[in-house]
């Protein structure tokens, strides 16, 4: 609780700092325990809100953005402005019909960088336009990076796959969690296998329901 | 020291990148992806390098969705006070 506050604090003056230095390699946070717990204590807030913001029936398919939405946002404000991409997540959540913005790879824009490949004959340019294509791949992939320079666009990439994966293992991590004490019996059973190391939480709140096949 | 004269190279050439210069990224780049743990020493073209990075992000962020569907059925199903938060909150960390 104190930490949340104290981060948007920072926030605010790393923003600042963070358009001066943003080449400053700060890339190796997202792997520490404690980014991991910030991280995990914003999404749990912030999924009660999506809970009980919504009252719809519960296979809803607009539950599932929502908490999507929540958990890139929750994972963007643990970025402290650092990087565009965290930046651009917040700033394009306010206006909800740009949601698809964020992950469409269209495969048919590549073509036209096809004809430059083409057309020309150095063969050096023509590596660097294999490159430049792909990248643009890339910056479409990464939040708000569609027209960043090279290297730029390496480091935000970097920095948003580091983050990816620590969202990912908090969000398994709460989803075991919740399995095991939510419902009791509703436990899915392929859900410990996803690869999760368990958190020892298998002392069990739980009614000690052991439904849950063990980690393979 | 490359990564001084790069920053520097930056900031003077900015529509001109040297080779060195995305060797450099790129090798950076290779080191995160999963791909590296079984290939690291080899030198892979960065063009793969892009291609794979491209298709780890695809597969985190489809990791995310498949995640993020399972919560929200989850959240729909449990009804959570805030002393189970806090019981939550203490086993994520």
């Amino acid at each position: 609780m104190e930490a949340e506050s104290s981060t948007s604090n920072q926030q605010r003056k790393r923003k600042r700092s963070a358009s001066e230095t943003s080449e400053k390699p700060k890339q190796s946070t997202w792997r520490t325990d404690k980014e991991h717990r910030l991280y995990s204590s914003k999404l749990l807030e912030a999924l009660r809100r999506v809970r009980s913001g919504s009252g719809s029936p519960r296979t809803d398919p607009p539950r599932s953005r929502a908490v999507r939405e929540a958990a890139d946002r929750a994972l963007a404000i643990s970025a402290r402005g650092r990087t565009r991409w965290s930046r651009a997540i917040l700033s394009s959540r306010s206006i909800k019909l740009k949601s698809n913005r964020i992950r469409v790879p269209c495969p048919a824009r590549p073509k036209r960088t096809e004809l430059e490949r083409i057309q020309s004959a150095d063969q050096e340019k023509k590596k660097s336009v294999v490159l430049q294509s792909k990248a643009k791949v890339l910056g479409r992939l990464v939040p708000g990076c569609k027209k960043l320079s090279f290297p730029t666009l390496l480091d935000e990439a970097s920095d948003y796959i580091k983050a990816l994966e620590m969202q990912v293992k908090a969000m398994s991590a709460l989803t075991e969690i919740l399995s095991m004490i939510g419902g009791g019996t509703e436990v899915a059973p392929g859900m410990a296998q996803e690869g999760v190391s368990s958190t020892g939480a298998g002392t069990s709140t739980s009614t000690g329901t052991d439904s849950m096949p063990p980690p393979a | 020291m490359s990564s001084r004269r790069s920053r520097s190279r930056r900031s003077s050439n900015s529509s001109r990148i040297t080779e060195e210069q995305i060797v450099e990224l790129v090798s950076k780049l290779q080191d995160l992806l999963p791909e590296a743990r079984s290939r690291n020493s080899e030198r892979v073209s960065a063009s793969r390098v892009l291609q794979d990075t491209c298709n780890y992000i695809r597969d985190l962020q489809q990791e995310v969705d498949d995640l993020s569907e399972r919560l929200a059925d989850l959240l729909a199903t449990t009804d959570m006070t805030s002393a189970q938060a806090a019981i939550i909150r203490s086993l994520l960390m």
